[in-house]
């Protein structure tokens, strides 16, 4: 089995943040993303709960790249997160099918 | 008058709107696993948003553009406008909320909750009071003016930097959903007027919107007592604003619609939409606008206290001061 390694962001941002994130990924090098609504937990802020008035639970964006991809993104992202709630992560995976990240 | 306030009081606590509301409530305290799934719950939110304002239009449609409209819809943005610079230095020196907090906290409470409208429109209808279609514009006109006035309260440094945000405030401000639904609905009632109400009479009105009404507040009851129990961070101070300050509100609405004129009708729904928090809308606008303010606060206080209060003692309290001003001015 011909497994490749990269580099796998996972970043939890408020709903209103996914544009921005998402149009950062893009600039950055990432060829997709996948994005996973309704993420619920607790943090800094209390409960993430999503509900149906207007509370939106925290969205997971789960992206795998290269090095250089994955080092442009958390740059933005430090700058993001000075203003804005949320988290990200960095982690080594396997690949299948390189070609598509 | 106290007597009639009363029996007022009662009618509305017996009501199944309110009877639904007090069950979630009690579900949500006991930690029972009913829920209701929160596309469902938007999908009510959407409803109840969609008939108030197009009922609104077709009786603004009926009534024509007046000049009581006018007044009572600048009289409410004027609300919307100054009540959070109140409300701010009450939060701040008296419930000593951290200041951005204390601003986003005042946006809540200067801007309006639908849900409390809606509610305070059927006590009025079991009442047999009656009140224009118009209010229902100046809902719509009340919920923007909260969140400006928050920001020119903290000022420019507190405020993120980037264009970005700049965009995306000003697309959460004017462009929320529940603000175009309301307001598009209120417009679509406007042009298609008695014909659109034929088409959707049972659609927008009578048991289904009671019905619907119904389950929104259960599901309201449910998220009020599960947000108090979820949150330590609130206060005596600010328990306490959540609670005193849409008397206070309420007061002051209902004297300066009564003295405006307005139908008893028209006051009491002024005096519920002055005395209401906003939990959709603001909540929203302020992650954007203020993101280090603790919604922990915020949410909580409107949601969890002044919501129920407004709901169960408020509007009754709105409608005898109305009547009893109705009668003086």
């Amino acid at each position: 089995m011909n497994l490749v390694p990269k580099k796998r962001l996972d970043i939890f941002v408020e709903q209103h943040g996914l544009a921005a994130v998402e149009d950062m990924l893009g600039k950055s090098g990432f060829k997709g993303w996948s994005v996973f609504q309704g993420i619920e937990g607790a943090g800094a802020h209390g409960m993430w709960r999503q509900t149906g008035v207007g509370e939106q639970a925290a969205l997971l964006i789960v992206a795998i790249g290269n090095e250089d991809s994955a080092q442009a993104a958390l740059v933005w992202l430090e700058q993001y997160f000075k203003t804005y709630s949320g988290v990200a992560t960095l982690a080594d995976v396997s690949v299948m099918r390189p070609e598509r990240f | 008058m106290i007597e009639s306030g009363l029996s007022a009081a009662i009618v509305n606590l017996a009501s199944p709107a309110i009877l639904f509301f007090a069950l979630g409530a009690i579900a949500g305290a006991l930690r029972s696993d009913l829920t209701i799934p929160d596309q469902a719950a938007k999908t009510l939110a959407l409803y109840l948003m969609l008939s108030i304002g197009f009922k609104g239009g077709v009786e603004a449609h009926a009534a024509g553009f007046t000049t009581e409209l006018v007044a009572t819809g600048a009289l409410g943005v004027l609300f919307s406008f100054t009540t959070p610079f109140v409300a701010f230095f009450v939060l701040r020196h008296v419930c000593k909320l951290e200041r951005i907090t204390a601003a986003a906290t005042a946006a809540h409470y200067g801007s309006v909750s639908l849900v409390t409208f809606a509610a305070g429109a059927e006590y009025l209808r079991s009442m047999d009071v009656a009140f224009s279609g118009h209010m229902a514009a100046v809902l719509a006109l009340m919920e923007t003016p909260a969140i400006l006035a928050a920001l020119l309260v903290v000022g420019e440094r507190s405020q993120p930097e980037n264009g970005q945000y700049r965009a995306g405030l000003w697309r959460e401000v004017l462009l929320n959903g529940a603000a175009v639904l309301l307001v598009g609905a209120f417009v679509v009632g406007l042009i298609t007027g008695e014909r659109g109400a034929n088409q959707l009479s049972g659609f927008v009105s009578g048991p289904l919107f009671q019905g619907a009404l119904c389950l929104f507040l259960l599901d309201m009851g449910l998220l009020a007592s599960r947000r108090l129990a979820q949150n330590s961070q609130l206060n005596v101070a600010s328990f306490a604003f959540a609670i005193l300050w849409p008397v206070c509100a309420g007061g002051a609405g209902a004297l300066a619609a009564s003295s405006l004129g307005l139908s008893i009708g028209d006051a009491t729904l002024f005096a519920v939409l002055t005395a209401s928090a906003s939990y959709i809308a603001v909540p929203a606008a302020m992650r954007v606008a203020l993101p280090k303010a603790d919604a922990g606060v915020s949410l909580p206080m409107a949601l969890g206290v002044t919501f129920p209060f407004n709901l169960i003692v408020g509007i009754p309290l709105y409608h005898a001061l109305c009547s009893a001003l109705g009668g003086f001015l």
